[in-house]
């Protein structure tokens, strides 16, 4: 069955986002992110413009990360203190990278900058994470413990000497209130550049820079993203009038249900693996992008106003 | 006397006559030349509902025998800007820039009885702007550096939009059927492609002889969203902010009452 989505001025079978949302929601409960940089090149595959792709997406995120923080809040998985934190950051490095962008675009290089960023960051977070969670599954426990407590010795005397020492009691951490809002802003800046929610990004971050424990780190991140998502939609919905509230409604019949279905699932999975099947997703989404940009495309022409 | 001004009058009762038949033949003769193209588009009025998965229209009517026939359905002109792909570095693919349009339809169609360049000339085809060839002449792409990179982006653009259906040019889809009285006529049902955006669109069609346009008709075909889809698009459009929240209420109602639904079902979750 067909129906007519009355901001994008196309028809779609309702299938195709109900499923879309499913897939990409069972994602978003299981690894803590959005799903923007998967939901939103397949919107546009199927003929959905790339303007209202990526504003809808942003709007039914904020389903999605409602139903997965509120899945992981149940068991006691969100620490709301550094999502706060993070937050901040976010915001304040979000505010950065929209500078950063309207400087890039002046310059007219902005394109290569931001593929360039997406490419490189995707990269490494995808290779860093699926080497160090193959060698955490390899290692025994003992020796696992023994070469994080080395590392952690080697960080964590810069992180202790800083100022502003808080304990962070749902993620059972000590940091400086000034870790979560620079690494937040850090973020927020690459996400802004990228156009992207930065999941993929934050979810990394919590786990091998602030130490939190994964399932932790899942419930926070979407805590997060709905903040943010919440912001993006209401700003794609009064300055580029690009939300289609019916694309979204239909994507978030999927993406609620997906998300509680990920939440469940990925409490039966042991962090290890979690972190090995987010690292294979990032390393595949990685390769169709640099497929995407060495062979030659069927279309040299696109709707302004994507990526 | 009397005979004389009697045969003033007649002789100008006589010319009275003779004008006023002079010119109800020149009329009755106008008229033949330009009253037998006609063309009536059947679905004149297409409404976008929700469940609004395009549409058909079809075209029809009479004309001379023995001519050829030229239909082209077009929205109004506009300018659009798209972005282009280029190498970078002789190696990736990105956008590089953009290019603008002007001068170009959102939705081209046109078909004929025959392949347009073997039924009319150049000249011709780009007096009404009829074909791909005719339109590149008539439409602006800027920034380009001369004619023949002009012709690589607008192959580009026609690219684009044919796959999108918003263009088309094909031949031979014309049904002709002679009548009785030596006209003819003549019918076409095509697509309405639902990616056409609401907006009023324009039939014309051109009868062909020895190359020339000799006549020509038109009719139009609105396409107008209606009910909740309207109401919506015009929500979007005028009241973003009550939208925007709108959106994010039940983004949030629809999460919450997924959780809410999941902790009644699943109990242990």
């Amino acid at each position: 069955m067909y129906l007519y989505l009355p901001v994008a001025l196309t028809s779609i079978n309702i299938l195709i986002p109900v499923g879309l949302g499913l897939a990409v929601g069972l994602l978003s409960g299981l690894f803590g992110v959005g799903g923007g940089f998967l939901m939103t090149p397949l919107l546009i595959m199927f003929g959905i413009p790339s303007t209202v792709a990526a504003a809808t997406d942003s709007n039914q995120i904020v389903a999605a990360s409602t139903s997965g923080t509120y899945a992981h809040w149940k068991v006691g998985n969100v620490d709301f203190k550094m999502g706060i934190y993070l937050l901040a950051g976010g915001f304040l490095g979000g505010l950065v990278g929209v500078q950063a962008i309207k400087l890039l675009h002046a310059m007219g290089n902005a394109d290569f900058v931001i593929k360039m960023t997406y490419v490189f960051m995707l990269g490494i977070v995808g290779v860093y994470m699926f080497i160090e969670s193959l060698q955490s599954m390899k290692k025994k426990k003992a020796e696992v413990a023994e070469a994080k407590e080395e590392k952690e010795s080697a960080v964590g005397r810069f992180l202790k000497s800083l100022p502003l020492q808080t304990r962070f009691e749902k993620s059972g951490i000590t940091h400086s209130a000034l870790v979560p809002i620079v690494l937040g802003g850090f973020v927020g800046v690459l996400a802004a550049i990228m156009g992207v929610g930065g999941g993929f990004l934050m979810v990394p971050i919590m786990v091998y820079m602030l130490r939190m424990p994964m399932h932790v780190v899942v419930g926070t991140s979407l805590f997060q993203i709905l903040f943010t998502c919440i912001e993006v939609t209401f700003l794609q919905a009064t300055t580029n009038h690009s939300v289609d509230f019916i694309l979204a409604v239909l994507l978030l019949l999927g993406s609620t249900v997906g998300a509680q279905v990920g939440a469940v699932f990925g409490r039966k999975l042991r962090a290890e693996q979690l972190k090995i099947l987010l690292a294979v997703i990032v390393l595949v989404v990685t390769v169709k992008i640099i497929f995407e940009l060495t062979l030659t495309p069927s279309l040299l022409i696109s709707q302004a106003g994507g990526h | 006397m009397k005979s004389k001004v009697k045969s003033q009058k007649s002789k100008v009762k006589m010319g009275l006559t003779l004008t006023f038949a002079f010119f109800i033949l020149q009329f009755a003769f106008a008229g033949t030349a330009s009253a037998m193209l006609t063309a009536k588009a059947n679905h004149d009025h297409i409404s976008i509902d929700f469940f609004y998965h395009g549409s058909t229209v079809s075209v029809k009517g009479l004309s001379d025998a023995g001519r050829d026939l030229v239909v082209k359905i077009t929205s109004p002109e506009g300018h659009q800007v798209l972005k282009k792909k280029g190498k970078v570095g002789g190696l990736l693919w990105m956008n590089v820039g953009t290019l603008s349009f002007e001068k170009t339809p959102n939705l081209y169609e046109v078909f004929s009885t025959r392949k347009i360049g073997d039924i009319l000339s150049v000249e011709e085809r780009g007096k009404y702007t009829l074909g791909y060839e005719a339109l590149a002449t008539h439409v602006e792409v800027a920034p380009v550096a001369d004619a023949s990179e002009k012709a690589q982006w607008f192959g580009e653009f026609v690219k684009f939009k044919e796959e999108s259906n918003l263009y088309k040019s094909d031949f031979g889809k014309i049904e002709m059927k002679d009548l009785p009285d030596g006209r003819q006529e003549y019918f076409i049902q095509t697509q309405w492609p639902y990616q056409a955006a609401p907006g009023d669109y324009t039939v014309s069609v051109y009868a062909v002889k020895n190359g020339k346009v000799v006549e020509q008709a038109e009719s139009h075909v609105k396409v107008e969203q209606v009910g909740m889809v309207k109401a919506l698009a015009e929500m979007a459009a005028n009241s973003a902010a009550l939208y925007g929240f709108l959106s994010i209420g039940i983004a949030l109602s629809a999460g919450f009452g997924v959780g809410m639904v999941f902790r009644k079902g699943g109990g242990s979750h």
